[in-house]
């Protein structure tokens, strides 16, 4: 063997691979793919609609809404005593202006103790007071 | 034309993430040979071939994104082919401990044993003609001498000037040549 022969070497040079094996190889390698990020399955997000927008704004209007309306009611319910309508009131101002309705019903009403204490208060010493004296006294 | 065509119509596959894993599978399929080849006329053994393919298909997978499409997808793949040969050998060298000849005396002997070898009693020698080579030349000379391949395409893959591997590879010729007429 010379150096004539290297030209004559034919470009095959002779290796060879098991039967089947690039089949196989392929097989093998395509099925070792590991998993990239873009591939994993992500939670589908489904747009929100108008009214789940809403949804939280709807809800705390109705809210206030409900509060206002028990306000209303509670305010309903309570009896009215309007004091300036008494002096409109013709029966309750005679029965006020009324000395013997005004101590046979309202006066008893009043502890003496208190009417004392509110005078002094005031200001007012109940002692100069005729009326309030007699009433004493009685 | 069509060939071009067909690579330009892979590559846009590769690039969409809905078609990419099945666009790969045919990468492996059309690529899987020419790069078994130019591993398996760097390492000893088919066992090895098919390890660094493996490593070669796995690395591609795992950086396809970082494929931008500048270079031809088989430029891209031979390239990674051979560094991942290059960086076996220089492992393996430093794992045995070897110097460059008992390197060339081991790829020798494994090639007279090699079972995946059928061929005539000129090729075996041509082999360990081969086997004699720096790495980079062999590299070079099994490009140019087995795949017929360009000397731009492979200043592409090598990243060498096309003057630098005409002389690599005329002082492989050559090498060679002084082998043959030792013997």
């Amino acid at each position: 063997m010379n150096k004539e022969d290297f030209p004559k070497i034919p470009r095959s040079d002779g290796l060879t691979v098991p039967p089947g094996y690039f089949e196989d190889f392929n097989k093998r390698m395509i099925a070792s793919l590991p998993t990239r990020p873009w591939e994993e399955e992500k939670p589908r997000v489904l747009p929100r609609t108008w009214f789940q927008r809403v949804k939280p704004y709807l809800y705390m209007a109705a809210m206030f809404l409900g509060i206002w309306c028990m306000m209303k009611m509670f305010d309903l319910m309570r009896p009215h005593t309007d004091l300036s309508s008494i002096a409109d009131n013709p029966v309750l101002a005679n029965a006020i202006n009324n000395d013997t309705f005004f101590y046979d019903y309202c006066a008893s009403e009043v502890e003496e103790s208190d009417l004392i204490d509110a005078l002094y208060e005031e200001g007012v010493d109940p002692s100069s007071l005729s009326d309030f004296s007699d009433s004493y006294r009685n | 034309m069509k060939d071009t065509d067909n690579t330009e119509t892979l590559v846009e596959r590769l690039r969409n993430p809905l078609t990419c894993r099945e666009a790969f599978a045919d990468v492996v399929k059309e690529y899987s040979q020419s790069l078994y080849w130019q591993i398996r006329r760097m390492v000893p053994s088919h066992a090895d071939a098919d390890d660094l393919l493996q490593n070669t298909f796995l690395k591609a997978w795992n950086s396809i994104e970082n494929f931008r499409g500048d270079a031809k997808l088989s430029t891209w793949l031979h390239k990674i082919a051979i560094n991942e040969s290059l960086t076996w050998l220089e492992q393996k060298r430093k794992q045995e401990n070897l110097t460059v000849d008992d390197e060339t005396q081991a790829l020798i002997n494994t090639i007279e044993a090699d079972p995946d070898f059928d061929g005539d009693a000129l090729s075996l020698e041509l082999r360990k003609a081969i086997a004699t080579l720096p790495e980079k030349q062999r590299l070079v000379f099994n490009m140019r001498y087995f795949e017929e391949m360009k000397y731009e395409d492979m200043s592409r893959i090598l990243g060498t000037s096309v003057g630098a591997l005409k002389a690599s590879y005329h002082l492989a010729v050559k090498k060679i040549e002084q082998y043959f007429s030792c013997r």
